[in-house]
């Protein structure tokens, strides 16, 4: 049963990533763009990994498309405003991301077979419990402590640096 | 690592100070703190300690490599008491996120971990971003912050994608287990792996500004407020630089041949148009962006040339190079603190008659990164170079010195504005602060460049 939803999963991310670019009203993409996170986090369920699938829909799914779709609306995006990209500009970006999607292609053909093959098969088995609550509760407050600690200071200077650009000027600098 | 923690300290202690309105100790708390974290990370000399489940390693290399940051980080400060005076009213917010900055840097310095790496990069870059735009009323300052943020976010995906590769591929995070999985299995490697080592690399040539992952550099270099852009020149560039090598030295060292190809390519395109582009611009600022571009290029070298004294060649330039940039960016705040000028190479011009002395410093800043003898940009890059040429990459210092050459005319340019060019007459005069740091900034170039075995004995 399993790979049939990862197939259906997996279309429907890919499907719905497709629409978040090709849509021609914002409105609709970031739509999109919540369908794609949805998809993912079924993903994440498939491999056992709860936890992330939860975190996953409630930042991203919750709060950063809520906050994606304000910004569309208050900006008030439409046709006309859309600057014009020359067509030598969208040729490269083509070019460039295609050459990447090969890449990535070309990696991930045969991978499984190859990182067994290169000696991961005997000393690591893949444990289907690793994505509950309790086992990576356990990893990050033991073996990943120090990061975990570390990046409250990552969040304190980006709470700092939010309120500093928020705040007033007591009287405006010139330009 | 106390490093980290009595800094961490001191950015919170910064921000408190900030609340109870002691604007005046904040300075010096401030200075006195980074010497005191200069003294006490220098005790960790020689211990080698893995820290905390080797998340970080401190050997000799983090903990120069550190003490470097955090001196280039005091003069800096040095700098910020006339700058933020009349530039900001968000003093206290201003220091604390530079310090965290710090904190980022010191972590890209001595990681054994990649979760390390990745917390270092992010906290050093977002920091950034918003001290990118702290001049909020300067449509140059926001417009170079959200750019800075969006190219900046855009790499982090390609070193995070790269990180899960060798993840992937490796089943571990630790830059020693990595090391172990290559030597086991050198000659099966997945594709997935040599994968991740690109991805990695990209992410990381855009922190350094590497070519082509340079184009965020000149416009965020001209549009941050100066004394930020003197900090992003030096600290992203050392720590940047520090990172990649240790990465790469630590754990790809047995397969060159799968990158050192790729990496010739951009160190050579990194020069030429570093070089080359630097030479058209009128913009000291923009000038400067491309000559750390170019400077970049020449580091690369040490990375190719991947050896156990890399690291000293990296150290040394980084040193020499950061000492001129903040030279160079004194007296560009000076000049520009005195009457609000533009920040185009002709502000520089009568320069020696307005002020011998700052025409002096300027002058050896200038000479230091052009590459002329008994400075320390020379002896680092005849150090850089020799290095190379003993791995065999002899084609690549004749490029290296070839660019060399066209960097000399650039930084002249600078030099005969101020001596040749007839400019105002008006005396200039200059803040003890500055006097203290150009004073310092051109002694420490001249003794890099006539007694280098100071550093180069000691490791």
């Amino acid at each position: 049963m399993a790979p049939y939803f990862f197939y259906f999963l997996a279309f429907l991310a890919i499907f719905s990533a497709l629409m978040v670019v090709f849509s021609k009203n914002p409105v609709y993409s970031v739509l999109f763009l919540v369908m794609t996170f949805f998809a993912i986090a079924g993903q994440y369920i498939l491999l056992n990994a709860q936890f992330l699938a939860v975190v996953h829909i409630i930042v991203y799914a919750g709060a950063i498309m809520v906050l994606f779709l304000f910004v569309v609306m208050l900006l008030n995006l439409n046709k006309e405003l859309e600057p014009h990209k020359s067509s030598l500009l969208k040729l490269a970006g083509v070019i460039a991301s295609g050459i990447l999607m090969l890449t990535l292609i070309g990696t991930f053909r045969g991978a499984t077979e190859q990182v067994v093959g290169a000696g991961l098969s005997d000393g690591l088995t893949y444990n289907n419990q690793v994505g509950l609550v309790k086992n990576l509760g356990k990893v990050l407050f033991s073996d990943f402590l120090l990061p975990f600690e570390l990046s409250s200071i990552l969040f304190l200077s980006a709470m700092v640096g939010a309120v500093m650009l928020g705040k007033r000027d007591k009287e405006p600098i010139e330009l | 690592m106390k490093a980290i923690i009595i800094l961490s300290a001191l950015g919170l202690a910064t921000m408190f100070v900030g609340v109870y309105n002691f604007k005046k100790a904040l300075l010096p708390m401030i200075l006195l703190g980074l010497l005191a974290v200069i003294g006490i990370n220098t005790m960790e000399w020689n211990t080698n300690i893995h820290y905390y489940n080797d998340m970080l390693y401190f050997d000799n290399w983090a903990v120069s490599f550190t003490n470097l940051i955090l001196a280039v980080s005091i003069l800096v400060f040095l700098l910020s008491g006339q700058y933020f005076k009349k530039n900001t009213d968000h003093l206290e917010d201003n220091y604390s996120i530079i310090i965290f900055t710090i904190i980022g840097a010191i972590l890209m310095v001595s990681y054994s971990n990649l979760a390390m790496l990745f917390i270092g990069i992010e906290t050093l870059s977002i920091s950034l971003y918003i001290l990118a735009g702290s001049k909020k009323t300067s449509l140059a300052s926001n417009e170079a912050s959200l750019k800075y943020f969006l190219m900046g976010s855009f790499a982090t995906g390609f070193l995070l994608f790269g990180i899960v590769l060798l993840y992937g591929a490796s089943g571990t995070f630790h830059l020693h287990g990595i090391k172990d999985y290559v030597i086991e299995n050198h000659a099966s490697l997945p594709t997935i792996f040599y994968v991740g080592i690109l991805l990695m690399m990209v992410g990381l040539a855009f922190k350094i500004s590497i070519v082509p992952f340079h184009f965020w550099t000149a416009d965020v270099y001209e549009g941050s407020p100066t004394l930020i852009t003197a900090f992003m020149a030096t600290v992203v560039k050392i720590a940047g630089f520090a990172a990649f090598l240790r990465l790469f030295f630590t754990c790809f060292s047995s397969i060159t041949e799968h990158f050192v190809p790729i990496l010739c390519i951009l160190a050579v395109l990194t020069m030429f148009l570093g070089n080359i582009t630097a030479v058209y611009q009128n913009n000291f600022k923009r000038m400067l962006a491309f000559s750390s571009i170019s400077h970049a290029g020449y580091m690369l070298l040490a990375i190719i040339a991947l050896k156990e004294s890399s690291f000293i060649a990296i150290l040394l330039y980084t040193a020499a190079y950061s000492v001129a940039t903040i030279t160079a960016f004194a007296v560009l705040l000076m000049i520009k603190a005195a009457h609000q000028e533009n920040d185009s190479i002709d502000t520089f011009n009568g320069l020696a008659k307005r002020s011998p002395f700052m025409a002096f410093t300027l002058t050896i800043a200038m000479l230091s990164l052009a590459g002329i003898p008994i400075t320390g940009g020379f002896f680092a890059k005849y150090y850089l170079f020799a290095n190379t040429i003993s791995a065999g990459y002899t084609w690549l210092v004749v490029l290296a010195v070839f660019n060399s050459a066209i960097g000399v005319y650039y930084y002249f340019k600078v030099i005969i504005a101020a001596y040749f060019k007839e400019g105002s007459e008006e005396k200039l005069s200059i803040f003890p602060a500055y006097q203290l740091v150009l004073i310092i900034t051109a002694i420490a170039t001249l003794l890099l460049g006539i007694l280098p075995g100071l550093i180069t004995e000691m490791m």
